[in-house]
């Protein structure tokens, strides 16, 4: 079930928001449990009894891991297999079966399994579960329900952010309500829903109507590319604003998932405010543990290495993600190496640098192919022998000009900064939510265009 | 707790919680006049559908298409778009008093396959006939040249076309019309302008039309196709006829009348033109005593031009190849004798799948 969709907002959150709050204190857990189950079985009638299955199992590890702990390794050997096998099978088979058969000229057949929506940060965040029981940062959760409720409530389970198991624990057993957290809830549930709605699914149909383009020029391929990653942007990011206020409303705080990316002055910095809860689940449980940057010069730079592969990866199982998490590896490593001294105070430059960077790791991000990346980028550099401008690419800046606007400047703090300099603005908060919400009503009901880019995770 | 706070808590969940009690209360209807289409239904409720994800997506559909008020909120959607400052939404455009769906680009394959049909007919059937084709510019065309609207090269079309029916002694008549010879809220053109189409196209058959007629109106308030889609608020049209002894006398098979009025009051009123889309109409002129028959490929354009010209013949036999193969047409049609005129427009040669 989508967020940005007339059957959640208007058939599924009101009940459920309804039922939540009616219920005793001490059985919310069940109901949101329930909900959770419902939400995710919308999408998948059938994974989701893989899900549960996978929650029993983890449950029973961690249980495992405290009542005997000479074994310790071995639950947790467990855990990490269940869960990365369950992952593999699912995500990654076909790619291993594919190119195995493309090197040797073999003919294994494809499984053809679908990919359960939103398995890759579920996974994840049942590892951290099992991994900081196992590393005894967090206790083993007594209560299945409990437990299941951590997993798998809805506004972070299809898509973050990876929440971990030590920010939520106190407020499974306890959650305190108050106007001001529930507003903020509904706030940043509606603003994101706007940037989603209104922004991220415009921004996407300039990107489809490009790819059908008849008339394609190097303006228009940048113009594709800039589209491209505010599209991905304000789709991930609304609908992680769409999950903390979600979170609120019921009582949980979530971390922050996307800090304004785009203003930082290095690629360092710009995963230190993109995908958060992605790139602090690396670093915790995956770079730290082969030993960070702790070891030889030599030993970082493949620990980088590793992690950023991993992490391409882990967005998708096709070449191009690999490359994507390559192409920020060697960028990330010139920077170790030199890169960040050169941009230090060199404010304007970093900018330039990110931006480009950014825009063009898009690019390769959305190539259905590897030859599709090159031929884009042959196209961007004006190495296809396309012409500058067409009429086509004018007409297509003209009819997104205002939205394009709208998202370059959404996406800097500037919107922010003057909304609280002046306090007064809060008076007419709910008359703009309230129009927010009519208009994006509008969109939902008249547009077909409604897809979300990191379900494919 | 800050008093605006407990505004916003408010003033949301009464709207959420009004929305949601909106939803499930309203009695919404199954059909869209505006959109002219079926609406989806409640779904099936089974184990089956429920574990194959069937109900879920169909659910979802249901929600979306069976909300109350729904011309409402796609009428808000349209004039937000207007209000960003977009050229078209969901392929709809105005310009001036027109409003018209976008028609980019030339799609190639399908300009193959009408051709393909046609050359079959004409070699299974049209052998020994004087055979025509004429290419009726939608009003893109003309819609193009006071917007930077895209819009397909009409000209690179008819030369493509043109180029695959060598069979066929092709008639130009772009050159007589213009945007206002098309309803405002319309793909269609107005029958009262294209008198002077209608004149070319059977004075290169061989026929002169004299043209004499009285211009009636059927209808006042016509609310054409992409009125509807764009769900914007417009002036409506009016639907003129043209009508004379000859067609007042001429016989119809196949459709109710040459003009038939009960087709004002349904969802098409441009249908009044011989009963709208049919698979083959006769409409016999015992006025005309020359023997000509005229056999017309057509489209909804050609409902519109045929009477017309019946004067000039003594049979028009109108076959729509969206409704009846090209395989069939010899058991229903007599070619002997007769001159064929395909006639289509850009929209339906670009868009040509349903052509058999």
């Amino acid at each position: 079930m989508l967020f940005s969709s007339i059957t959640f907002l208007y058939y599924f959150l009101p009940i459920t928001i309804i039922a939540y709050f009616l219920t005793p204190a001490r059985y919310r857990n069940g109901t949101l449990l329930l909900a959770s189950i419902i939400f995710y079985a919308w999408g998948e009638p059938k994974i989701v009894f893989y899900m549960i299955l996978t929650i029993i199992v983890n449950y029973a590890l961690g249980q495992l891991m405290e009542k005997s702990s000479r074994y310790k390794k071995i639950w947790l050997l467990i855990s990490v297999l269940f869960c990365l096998g369950s992952l593999g099978y699912f995500k990654y088979a076909d790619f291993f079966i594919e190119n195995i058969n493309a090197v040797t000229g073999l003919s294994i057949p494809l499984l053809k399994v679908g990919l359960p929506v939103g398995i890759s940060f579920y996974t994840f965040q049942i590892l951290s579960y099992t991994v900081d029981v196992y590393r005894g940062r967090v206790k083993a959760q007594k209560s299945l329900i409990k437990l299941a409720t951590y997993i798998s409530m809805f506004p972070q389970l299809i898509a973050g952010p990876i929440v971990r198991y030590q920010d939520v624990e106190s407020k499974l057993d306890n959650r305190n309500y108050n106007v001001d957290a529930i507003a903020e809830g509904i706030r940043r549930f509606v603003y994101g829903l706007a940037k989603k709605v209104l922004i991220a699914n415009i921004l996407g149909e300039l990107c489809a109507d490009f790819r059908t383009a008849e008339e394609i020029s190097v303006v228009f391929y940048w113009v594709y590319a800039v589209s491209f990653a505010l599209q991905i942007y304000f789709d991930f990011s609304g609908y992680s604003d769409m999950a903390i206020g979600l979170g609120k409303i019921l009582g949980f705080e979530f971390m922050e998932n996307f800090n304004y990316p785009f203003i930082s002055k290095s690629i360092t910095e710009f995963w230190r405010r993109w995908h958060i809860s992605l790139g602090s689940w690396f670093r915790d449980y995956v770079y730290i543990p082969l030993g960070g940057s702790k070891g030889t010069m030599a030993r970082t730079y493949l620990n980088i290495l590793v992690v950023w592969m991993l992490t391409g990866f882990w967005h998708g199982a096709a070449w191009n993600f690999l490359l994507w998490g390559l192409y920020f590896a060697v960028l990330l490593l010139m920077e170790k190496k030199f890169l960040l001294k050169v941009l230090e105070n060199r404010t304007i430059v970093g900018h330039v640098y990110v931006l480009f960077a950014a825009a063009i790791s898009f690019v390769i991000f959305n190539g259905e192919s590897l030859a599709q990346i090159a031929t884009d980028f042959s196209g961007m550099f004006g190495f296809s022998g396309l012409p500058l401008v067409s009429l086509e690419t004018v007409y297509y800046l003209k009819n997104y000009a205002t939205v394009l606007v709208v998202a370059i400047v959404g996406a800097t703090p500037l919107v922010k900064n003057f909304v609280c300099r002046y306090e007064k603005l809060k008076l007419i908060e709910p008359a703009v939510l309230l129009g927010l919400m009519v208009v994006i009503t509008a969109y939902l009901i008249d547009g077909s265009f409604n897809p979300f880019l990191y379900f494919r995770f | 707790m800050k008093k605006s706070n407990l505004m916003m808590i408010i003033t949301m969940s009464l709207f959420f919680f009004g929305m949601f009690t909106w939803t499930v209360l309203a009695d919404t209807p199954d059909y869209s006049e505006s959109e002219r289409r079926v609406l989806a239904g409640f779904p099936k409720i089974s184990v089956q559908n429920i574990l194959d994800g069937d109900f879920a997506d169909d659910f979802d559909e249901y929600a979306v298409e069976r909300f109350p008020a729904r011309d409402m909120w796609r009428g808000i959607k349209a004039y937000t778009s207007r209000a960003l400052l977009q050229k078209d939404n969901n392929g709809i455009y105005t310009i001036g008093d027109h409003i018209s769906k976008i028609e980019y680009p030339i799609n190639y394959p399908m300009l193959d396959h009408a051709a393909d049909v046609m050359n079959k007919v004409s070699d299974k059937y049209l052998t020994d006939n004087n055979v025509y084709f004429a290419i009726i510019p939608d009003k893109n065309r003309y819609l193009a040249e006071t917007s930077d609207v895209l819009a397909i090269d009409y000209e690179e079309l008819t030369e493509y076309m043109t180029g695959k029916m060598s069979f066929a002694e092709y008639i130009e008549i772009a050159d007589l019309l213009d945007a206002d010879d098309y309803y405002n809220t319309d793909t269609h053109w107005r029958q009262e302008n294209i008198l002077d189409v209608a004149q070319r196209i059977t004075g290169k058959m061989g026929e002169a039309l004299n043209g004499e007629f009285t211009t009636e109106v059927a209808h006042t308030s016509f609310e054409g196709v992409y009125l509807g889609q764009s769900a914007l608020k417009w002036q409506p049209d009016t639907i003129k006829y043209l009508i004379n002894r000859t067609i007042e006398n001429a016989e119809v098979e196949g459709a109710k009348a040459v003009y038939d009025m009960s087709k004002l009051n349904d969802k098409d009123p441009y249908e009044m033109f011989l009963s709208g889309n049919q698979p083959i109409v006769t409409i016999k002129n015992s006025d005309n005593t020359n023997g000509k028959k005229l056999i017309m490929f057509r489209d909804s354009y050609g409902s519109s031009i045929a009477p017309l010209m019946i004067e000039c013949y003594s049979e028009i036999v109108l076959v729509d190849l969206r409704y009846i193969s090209s395989d069939m047409l010899g058991e229903y049609v007599d070619f002997k004798n007769a001159d064929a005129l395909f006639i289509y427009s850009t929209s339906l040669l670009n868009n040509s799948l349903a052509l058999k």
